[in-house]
């Protein structure tokens, strides 16, 4: 099962406790001191379904004591949906029979304006795989745009080496997310048909890249349903212990992505319910109680709601996954998933408000970039 | 004024300076920055907002009548960034103070005291009251001092930790041997630490998160002020010595006085 996956990653070792473990056990994991994956391996098994509450109410406390009552705001901007990609699971891979089109420099301009009046001051800036129309110096460009407009420009788009990523960081550039999908090795070459993305070390390996090219913060995550979400779980957390030995300036986030519905009809072949998503969260705010636990628009305003604050300590709002969307005001078509959550910026953060929680849009200077 | 704290030119009666992050609202944070009485608050620069009142904690605390800003230097990784995050903290607030933080690792936020040393010395030779975050160090605390930093805020536990003074025995030395304003920074949960770091000789003691993630701040804010107050007050009072055992007669040494004095 484990045969291709990194040493330093393989959850292989912890799989039988994550199975097997009883109610004794998970209480002693909830009362760890510094949890290890051994504690993550209990809170992910089924024994700890009957603990639910418990491990609410312990997220709840750590999510303040190291975020406050503060909820950090970001907002997604797809550049393009152009793409070489092969995964089966994606509304915007190569064999999707979908118009596709890229941001040119006067619509970029506009979206990026459109963003910046609506309050938000963290951008992502999004592509699909590496293609002639969305490739390198397109990203730069655009990441060059964003930092005159935003302090904090992160972006989400194909991995790249160590000196574009430095290039990027030069120009402003300041985070990228880049999830795995899974660290099963079988599954992720099931799942990534054909492209660059078949490179499954090479993908592992971009944080670490993005690391040493200057970024500050990177992002990582799985995509749930596509494998086995304890394995994943574990490889993931795994991962982002070996890199922060290394990296121990960086900050690490963490994405919990489910599989939404998308042209191309796939259906998850482990599907995770809103139940065990709460729980996988939970777990890793236990775990890694001093990371930022991000939730996207993806799930529904009832899941975002319990879950803000609850473990989770950054979110995106108001977002589109078309490419641009925030200059015109037309209904979403065609995105890269459906959004489930589309409240405006203002009904949102009232929501928040109603919950003791206050968004935060600004939350980082551009006095701290490296080139500043 | 009396038993005022000295810190840089300024002179301050409250010896409670408090944090503004963390809080659910501008508003619930002025409440306990009131409730505090707290005279001296610090705001990360990266919460200055210029562009958007409702997300900016600088506007808000500066309408205060007799609030001094302590604008501080968090989301540095180095030197370099405290230095300018601190030039331009004063140039958007007008402020002398900078609390120069440099914690490198964005989740323990253990402060580094090789760029905290190297920024400390830039920005006094700028004419700033430089207020640096340590370790509970009492040599890197002199080393500060020398520099000519205006106080030295070591840490009682990590930031927000809530551990409490987990780092009483270095503080005590740092009080020892300290001639500038010796300020508790971080760590602290409840007010009666806040009493014990004063009692043990800090000159004041800076809390956040301790009031922010209370179930209400400013009621919080308002006990860690009487806590300040009393822990000062029994600091001047001269508080009794410890004894391992109770001190009853001497009978190990009364046969000393029946002795006869010696003779010339």
């Amino acid at each position: 099962m484990s045969k291709g996956i990194p040493e330093q990653i393989d959850p292989g070792p912890w799989l039988e406790l994550a199975r097997a473990a009883t109610e004794r056990d998970v209480l002693r994991a909830l009362a760890a001191e510094s949890p290890t994956v051994s504690d993550l391996a209990v809170l992910l098994s089924p024994a700890a379904d009957s603990a639910m509450e418990s491990m609410a109410q312990r997220a709840l406390h750590l999510t303040r004591r190291h975020f406050g009552r503060t909820i950090s705001l970001y907002i997604p901007l797809y550049l393009s949906d152009y793409c070489s990609g092969g995964c089966v699971y994606c509304g915007f891979a190569a064999d999707r029979r979908i118009p596709r089109s890229r941001l040119d420099r006067g619509h970029a301009i506009g979206e990026m304006d459109s963003i910046k009046a609506m309050g938000f001051d963290e951008i992502l800036l999004l592509t699909g795989e590496r293609t002639k129309q969305a490739g390198f110096p397109f990203v730069l460009e655009n990441v060059r745009l964003a930092a005159e407009r935003f302090n904090l420009v992160a972006i989400e788009t194909f991995p790249m080496t160590a000196d574009e990523y430095r290039a990027l960081s030069d120009a402003g550039c300041v985070g990228m997310s880049l999830y795995q999908e899974t660290f099963d090795p079988v599954i992720y070459r099931q799942a990534h048909r054909w492209g660059p993305k078949q490179d499954y070390a090479g993908r592992i390996d971009a944080p670490r890249r993005a690391l040493e090219g200057g970024m500050r913060q990177v992002g990582l995550g799985v995509l749930l349903g596509l494998a086995d979400p304890v394995f994943d779980a574990l490889a993931l957390f795994r991962h982002i212990e070996h890199l922060r030995k290394s990296f121990w300036r960086s900050g690490f986030s963490v994405s919990f992505p489910r599989i939404r519905p998308q042209a191309g009809g796939y259906a998850p072949s482990h599907p995770v319910d809103e139940r065990l998503l709460a729980r996988i969260i939970w777990a890793f705010r236990i775990c890694l109680p001093d990371a930022h636990l991000v939730l996207s628009t993806r799930e529904s305003p009832a899941f975002r709601d319990g879950m803000a604050g609850v473990g989770i300590s950054k979110m995106s709002a108001a977002s589109r996954t078309t490419v641009g969307g925030y200059a015109e005001s037309e209904a979403c078509r065609n995105g890269q998933f459906a959004v489930n959550d589309d409240r405006g910026t203002a009904a949102f953060c009232e929501m928040l408000k109603v919950r003791g929680l206050e968004p935060v849009f600004k939350n980082w200077d551009a006095v701290y970039r490296s080139t500043a | 004024m009396r038993d005022p704290l000295r810190l840089g030119t300024g002179t301050f009666q409250s010896r409670l300076l408090l944090g503004t992050g963390k809080f659910s609202s501008p508003a619930a944070m002025l409440k306990a920055v009131r409730a505090s009485g707290a005279q001296l608050v610090t705001v990360a620069l990266r919460r200055f907002n210029r562009e958007q009142a409702s997300d900016d904690l600088f506007g808000p605390l500066s309408s205060i009548a007799g609030l001094t800003l302590v604008p501080n230097t968090s989301g540095a990784l180095n030197a370099r960034e405290a230095i300018r995050a601190a030039q331009l903290g004063r140039e958007l607030s007008g402020s002398p103070y900078t609390k120069l933080e440099i914690h490198p690792n964005p989740h323990h936020l253990m402060p580094d005291p090789i760029e905290t040393f190297e920024a400390a010395r830039v920005l006094v030779a700028e004419g700033f009251a430089v207020l640096p975050y340590i370790m509970a160090d009492p040599v890197l605390a002199k080393r500060l001092e020398d520099l000519g930093c205006a106080a030295v805020m070591p840490l009682a536990a990590g930031i927000g930790t809530g551990k409490g003074l987990t780092t009483r025995d270095l503080l005590g030395l740092i009080v020892r041997n300290s001639r500038v304003p010796v300020i508790v920074d971080a760590g602290l949960r409840s007010p009666s630490e806040a009493a014990a770091a004063m009692e043990l000789g800090c000159d004041a003691v800076l809390v956040n998160s301790a009031v922010a993630a209370a179930e209400d701040p400013a009621s919080m804010a308002g006990a860690f002020k009487l806590a300040v107050r009393a822990g000062r007050s029994a600091r001047l009072a001269g508080i009794m010595p410890v004894s391992e055992c109770a001190v009853a007669t001497s009978p190990l040494t009364s046969f000393l006085s029946a002795c006869n004095p010696a003779q010339p």
